[in-house]
C-alpha cells in the first residue's frame, strides 16, 4: 500500500521535474543539428597530381579507335599516342600497397582501348558525388549513370552508332550475319577477363531459360527463328539471324547492356564467372530467386563492366554508394583512367518533394531525374546561395500528355467515329494548346502535335504543326461535315441519334497534368462533345488499357528520337498501341490474335517490316520518315505540348556538363554525356 | 495483476489473427498485384509485357497460387520468424523494416512523452489561473496546435530549416553518420534530427491533452473534498497536487491509449512527409506497388504496437486508480 502510495506521487512529481528540464533542453537546440553537418561538399581526396603531360617513354603505343561506320565526336580519331596511363590517387595507393595491379595491366590491350574526349577539359580526380533518388521502383536512377552496352548511341542521333564493349562490327553480304569484335583485355571490375563466354552464359543460360525469360525477345528472333549465337574466339562472336535484322545495331545500343537492367529483364551479357554458381542449371542447390538477387543491379557482389561498382546498398541507412571500379576501360586523350570523380553517393529519400527541397538547398552535385519543373522559380531564388545553376534540357518528349483515341474499341459508333481520320484532326484542332503550356509548364513547352522531334532522323519538316493549331472552327466544321449534327442541348449526336460521348481514363490523379487534362476536356465540350474524364492509379489504369476497354487512353509520348526501336505510337505494335491496341496485338502475334488493320495503319505495319529487314541506315531512315509522316498525318495519337525541359541542377563546380543536350530514355540520359568525364574543379 | 496481463495478452492473439486476415484481404483488393505494377513500369520503357513473362514472374513470386495459400505461407513464415520477401527491394522483409520500425517507435515514444511532459504543467496552470492572460494565450496557442495538421506543420518546418537555417533535408543522421557505430556523438545527432519531428508529431496530442487536463481540474477543484482540504488548512499546493490532479490525471491515462493510433499513423505521415526513415515511407511505396509481403508485414507490427500500447495504458490507469479492479 505504501509503496503504490509513494510511487504515485513520485510519478506525479516526476512529469512536473521532466517538464522543466525539456523545456530547457528545447530552448538550447531551437536551431537544430546546426553543429553538426556542413552540406557535403566534394570530398576530401584531393588528388596528389592533376594529370599533367606525361614524360615520354620510349615505346609509345599507337592508339586505334576504329569506328568503322564514321568517324564519331566523343572518341578520339585513330592514332593518337599514349605514352603513359594514369589514375585516380585512390587506386595509385592501392597499387602500392600491392592491392591492385599497376593501371596498364587493369586496362584493356593498348591498341584496344577507349579513348573518350571529354566535353569541354580534362578534368581532375577525386571528389563525390551527391545525387538523391526514391528506390528501387525510381526506374534506373543508378543505371542511368553507368550504362554500358555492347555499342553506344551517338550524342546527337542523327550520327551514326558508336562502338563500344564491341570495337567493331561487320554484317556479312547476305545481310543475316553480324560479326561483334570485342576489345581484347576488357576486365570485369573484379578483375577477370570479359569474353564472349559471357555473352554466351546471357544467351544460352538466360535469354533461352524458359524460367528467366519466357521467350526470347522479339529483336533477336527474325522470321519467327532466334539467332544462333557462334564463339569464334575468346574475343569474337557472330550472330547468325534467319534474315535481314534491321534493328540489331540499335538494339544492341539499346538493350546490349548487363542483363537485367532493373525490373527490364533485357541485356546481352553476364558475368558468367559469378552467376554460374547460382544458376540452378550448374547448382541444382540454388534457384532462380537466388539466381535473380544475385544478378541484380544493385547486388554489390556483382562485377560489373561499368565507371563505378556498387560498393554499399544499405535502404536502412538510405544510402546507395558506388565507388570507381579500378578496371574501368575509358581513357582520355592525356591517358587518364575515367572515371574522373570517385565516388557517387544516392540518398534514398522518401518522396520527390525531398529531393527537389535538398537540390534547392545545394545538398546535390548534379540532378536529373525528379526535379519538377514547376518549381523553377524556387530553384533560381536559391541558385544563388546553393552554388548551383540551373540547365533547361528539352526531354525527347513528343507530347508530355498525348490522347488516344481507340480505334479497335468495342462499341460501333465510337469505333467508327475514332476511326474517321476527320473526328481525329477536330480532336486535335479543338485543343488551346498555347493555354495548356502556360497552365500546366509555365510556358517552357512547345505546343506541337504527337510526333518525333526535329532532332529526330525520322522527322520531316513541319510534322510536328499538322493539325496542332488551336481552331475550333475548323474542329466544328469537320465534325459537321461527319454528320454528326448538334441537338436542341448543344451536344452532337450520331446519325442515330445517340450523343457522341466517350470517357477519357488516365493514370494521372494529381498536380498539373491534371490541369492540363480538365483543360482538354472542356476544349473538347466545347465542340459539343460529351465528354467524361476518370481518373485512377497505374496499376489500375494499366491492365484496363492494354485490354481494350478504354475508350479514350492518356499517357505521355516519351522516345521522340528514336521511337524505331519500340514504335508503339507511330504502328499498332502491341497491346500499348493505345490508339488501336487490337490491330496492335494482331501484329505482334503474326495475325494469330486481334483483329486485321485496315487503311494507314495496316500501311505502316509493313513499312515497320521493310525497316527490321534494311541494314543500310539511309533506307531505313528513308522508311521511318514515312512511317512518321503517315503517323503524324493521320493523326493516330493527338499530342498537346512536348519537348518540356527536364530541368537539371548543377552544382557550380562540376564540370562538363553541357548547356544543352536532348534527353531520352532511350539513351538512358544522362549516360550517353558520358558521367564517367564530369568532375569537380577543386581550387 | 499478473493474471490480468496474461489474460490480456492471451486475448490479442485472436484479435491478431483476424487483424492480419483483413489486412492481407485489403491488400489483395485492388485487382492489380505487384507484377502488373511491375509490368507496367517495364513495358513504359519497352520491354515485352507479354501474359508469358508476366505468368513467369507470378510463378516466380509464388503470386499464381490461391490467396488462402499465399495467406497461409506468409503466417506460417511468421510464426518462424520470416516476415516474407519484398518484390521490390528484392530482400527479406525482416532485415529491411527492423530499423525503420525502432525509429517509428522511438518516434512515438518521444513524442508521448514531448506531450505528457508538456501539457501536465500547461493543463494545471490553465485551471489554476482560469481566465488568466496567460490561460488565454495557452488556450489559443492549444486551439492552434489541434487544428493544424501534423503533415503541414512538418512542410513549414522543411521550408523554414532548409531555405532560412540552410539544414540538410531528409533523414534522420548528419551525412556520415549513418553507417558509423553508435556513440554519444551519434546519440546526440540523432536527437538533434529527432526533435523537431518529436515536437511536430506530440503538438496536436498536446493541445487536446491541455484542454482535458484543465476541464477535469476545474471538475475536480469544484468538489466538496477539495474545500474540506482547503478547510482544513492546507497548503494550496498540497491541495491541488495531492488531491486534485492525483484523482484528474485518471482520463487522460485512458486518452493516451487513444492517442496511439494517432501518433502511429502520424509517425507514418510525418515519415513521407519528412523523408525521415520510419517506416511510412516504405509502407507507402509497398501499398502503392502492391508489394503485399512488405506492407502486411508492417501493417501487422502497426496493430502490434497499438494493442500493445492499450494494453501498457490500461495497467497504468489500473495502477495509478486504486478503484479499478481486475476482473
Amino acid at each position: 500500500m505504501c509503496t503504490r502510495h509513494l510511487s504515485r506521487r513520485s510519478f506525479l512529481a516526476m512529469t512536473a521535474a521532466a517538464a522543466s528540464v525539456f523545456a530547457v533542453g528545447a530552448c538550447g537546440s531551437s536551431a537544430p543539428a546546426s553543429p553538426t553537418s556542413a552540406p557535403a561538399a566534394p570530398a576530401a581526396a584531393t588528388p596528389t597530381a592533376a594529370p599533367t603531360a606525361a614524360a615520354p617513354t620510349p615505346t609509345p603505343v599507337a592508339l586505334a579507335t576504329p569506328a568503322p561506320q564514321a568517324a564519331a565526336p566523343t572518341v578520339a580519331a585513330s592514332g593518337t599516342t599514349i605514352r603513359q596511363f594514369k589514375e585516380a590517387p585512390m587506386l595509385a595507393e592501392l597499387v602500392k600497397q600491392g592491392k591492385l595491379p599497376p593501371v596498364e595491366k587493369r586496362l584493356p590491350d593498348p591498341e584496344d582501348i577507349l579513348v573518350v574526349k571529354p566535353l569541354n577539359e580534362i578534368g581532375q580526380y577525386g571528389g563525390t558525388w551527391n545525387q538523391a533518388f526514391t528506390g528501387p521502383a525510381d526506374f534506373h536512377a543508378f543505371d542511368r549513370n553507368t550504362y554500358e552496352a555492347m555499342l553506344r548511341w551517338p550524342a546527337d542521333l542523327r550520327n551514326p552508332i558508336e562502338p563500344n564493349l564491341a570495337k567493331k562490327w561487320e554484317w556479312s553480304d547476305d545481310n543475316k550475319t553480324l560479326t561483334l569484335y570485342l576489345r581484347k583485355g576488357l576486365k570485369w571490375s573484379d578483375g577477370e577477363p570479359f569474353t564472349v563466354d559471357d555473352i554466351l552464359f546471357w544467351w544460352n543460360d538466360i535469354e533461352l531459360d524458359k524460367n528467366l525469360t519466357p521467350a526470347p525477345h522479339a529483336e533477336y528472333v527474325v522470321n519467327g527463328k532466334p539467332m544462333e549465337v557462334e564463339k569464334v574466339d575468346d574475343y569474337t562472336v557472330r550472330l547468325h539471324y534467319a534474315g535481314p535484322n534491321g534493328l540489331a545495331l540499335r538494339m544492341l545500343a539499346f538493350h546490349g547492356g548487363q542483363w537485367p537492367t532493373a525490373f527490364e529483364k533485357f541485356g546481352f551479357y553476364a558475368p558468367k564467372h559469378y552467376l554460374q554458381q547460382f544458376h540452378p542449371k550448374y547448382n541444382p542447390k540454388s534457384d532462380y530467386k537466388t539466381f535473380a538477387a544475385k544478378a541484380d543491379d544493385l547486388n554489390p557482389e556483382r562485377p560489373v563492366l561499368w565507371p563505378w561498382r556498387i560498393t554499399e546498398w544499405k535502404p536502412n541507412e538510405n544510402k546507395l554508394i558506388a565507388e570507381r571500379n579500378p578496371y574501368y576501360w575509358k581513357v582520355d586523350p592525356e591517358g587518364n583512367q575515367y572515371p574522373y570523380i570517385d565516388r557517387i553517393y544516392m540518398h534514398l529519400v522518401a518522396n520527390s518533394e525531398v529531393i527537389n527541397l535538398m537540390a534547392a538547398n545545394g545538398q546535390l552535385d548534379f540532378q536529373f531525374r525528379n526535379i519538377d519543373v514547376s518549381k523553377y522559380s524556387v530553384f533560381s531564388e536559391k541558385a544563388k546561395a546553393g552554388n548551383f545553376h540551373i540547365l533547361k534540357w528539352p526531354a525527347a518528349d513528343g507530347s508530355e500528355l498525348a490522347f488516344f483515341p481507340n480505334q479497335t474499341i468495342d462499341d460501333p459508333d465510337l469505333r467508327s467515329a475514332f476511326r474517321d481520320v476527320r473526328f481525329r484532326q477536330a480532336l486535335s484542332l479543338a485543343i488551346n494548346r498555347d493555354q495548356l503550356n502556360q497552365v500546366a509548364y509555365l510556358g517552357l513547352g512547345t505546343p506541337r502535335a504527337a510526333t518525333v522531334l526535329p532532332q529526330s532522323p525520322y522527322y520531316s519538316e513541319g510534322i510536328d504543326q499538322l493539325y496542332a493549331t488551336y481552331d475550333p472552327k475548323k474542329a466544328e466544321q469537320l465534325l459537321d461535315e461527319m454528320g454528326l449534327k448538334k441537338n436542341a442541348d448543344g451536344i452532337r449526336t450520331f446519325p442515330n441519334g445517340k450523343p457522341v460521348q466517350f470517357l477519357i481514363e488516365s493514370s494521372i490523379t494529381a498536380g498539373t497534368g491534371l490541369d492540363a487534362l480538365q483543360l482538354v476536356v472542356k476544349n473538347w465540350q466545347a465542340i459539343g462533345l460529351k465528354v467524361d474524364l476518370k481518373t485512377m492509379d497505374r496499376s489500375l489504369y494499366w491492365p484496363r488499357a492494354i485490354g481494350n476497354q478504354v475508350q479514350m487512353a492518356t499517357w505521355g509520348i516519351d522516345r521522340g528520337l528514336e521511337p524505331m526501336v519500340d514504335p508503339i505510337y507511330q504502328i499498332p505494335f502491341d497491346n500499348r498501341s493505345w490508339f488501336a491496341p487490337q490491330w496492335g496485338v494482331w501484329y505482334n502475334t503474326g495475325g494469330q490474335q486481334g483483329e486485321k488493320p485496315e487503311g494507314p495503319a495496316a500501311q505502316v505495319q509493313q513499312l515497320y517490316d521493310q525497316f527490321k529487314s534494311t541494314v543500310d541506315s539511309a533506307k531505313q531512315i528513308e522508311i521511318g520518315k514515312q512511317i512518321c509522316k503517315i503517323a503524324a498525318e493521320n493523326v493516330f495519337a493527338i499530342g498537346t505540348v512536348g519537348m518540356v525541359p527536364s530541368i537539371v541542377i548543377v552544382k557550380n563546380n562540376f564540370m562538363n556538363v553541357p548547356e544543352t543536350a536532348v534527353t531520352d530514355w532511350i539513351m538512358f540520359s544522362p549516360d550517353n554525356l558520358n558521367p564517367f568525364q564530369f568532375y569537380f574543379k577543386q581550387s | 495483476m499478473l493474471a490480468y496481463i496474461i489474460r490480456r495478452l492471451a486475448a490479442m492473439i485472436p484479435t491478431l489473427i483476424i487483424a492480419s486476415m483483413l489486412i492481407f484481404a485489403i491488400i489483395r483488393l485492388p485487382p492489380a498485384d505487384f507484377v502488373t505494377t511491375l509490368v507496367a513500369q517495364a513495358a513504359q520503357s519497352g520491354s515485352s509485357s507479354d501474359q508469358a513473362s508476366m505468368a513467369a514472374l507470378r510463378h516466380q513470386y509464388g503470386l499464381d497460387q490461391p490467396l488462402y495459400v499465399q495467406y497461409l505461407r506468409w503466417i506460417g513464415g511468421l510464426l518462424h520468424g520470416d516476415l516474407g520477401y519484398s518484390f521490390e527491394w528484392q530482400r527479406p522483409v525482416g532485415p529491411l523494416i527492423q530499423a525503420q520500425l525502432l525509429y517509428t517507435v522511438l518516434l512515438s515514444l518521444a513524442s508521448m512523452v514531448f506531450m505528457w511532459v508538456i501539457a501536465l504543467p500547461i493543463g494545471i496552470y490553465s485551471a489554476t489561473h482560469q481566465y488568466s492572460l496567460l490561460d488565454h494565450l495557452l488556450t489559443l496557442i492549444g486551439f492552434l496546435g489541434l487544428s493544424v495538421p501534423d503533415f503541414m506543420l512538418g512542410l513549414i518546418y522543411l521550408f523554414i530549416s532548409a531555405f532560412y537555417f540552410h539544414q540538410p533535408v531528409g533523414g534522420l543522421f548528419s551525412p556520415g553518420m549513418e553507417s558509423a557505430p553508435w556513440s554519444l556523438a551519434k546519440a546526440l545527432d540523432l536527437f538533434n534530427h529527432l526533435i523537431w519531428p518529436t515536437i511536430i508529431l506530440g503538438l496536436g496530442g498536446t493541445a487536446q491533452l491541455i484542454r482535458i487536463m484543465r476541464a477535469n481540474l476545474l471538475d475536480i477543484l469544484g468538489q466538496q473534498f477539495i474545500t474540506t482540504a482547503r478547510a482544513k488548512g492546507l497548503r494550496e499546493a498540497v491541495v491541488i497536487n495531492k488531491y486534485a490532479v492525483r484523482v484528474a490525471i485518471n482520463p487522460l491515462i485512458s486518452v493516451m491509449g487513444m492517442q496511439i493510433p494517432n501518433l502511429i499513423s502520424g509517425a507514418t505521415i510525418l515519415g513521407i512527409v519528412l523523408s525521415i526513415p520510419t517506416v511510412g515511407p516504405l509502407l507507402l511505396r509497398a501499398l502503392i506497388d502492391v508489394d503485399m509481403y512488405l506492407a502486411g508485414s508492417i501493417l501487422l507490427f502497426a496493430v502490434i504496437l497499438l494493442m500493445v500500447g492499450n494494453l501498457i495504458a490500461d495497467i497504468c490507469l489500473a495502477w495509478v486508480d486504486p478503484r479499478i479492479r481486475y476482473e
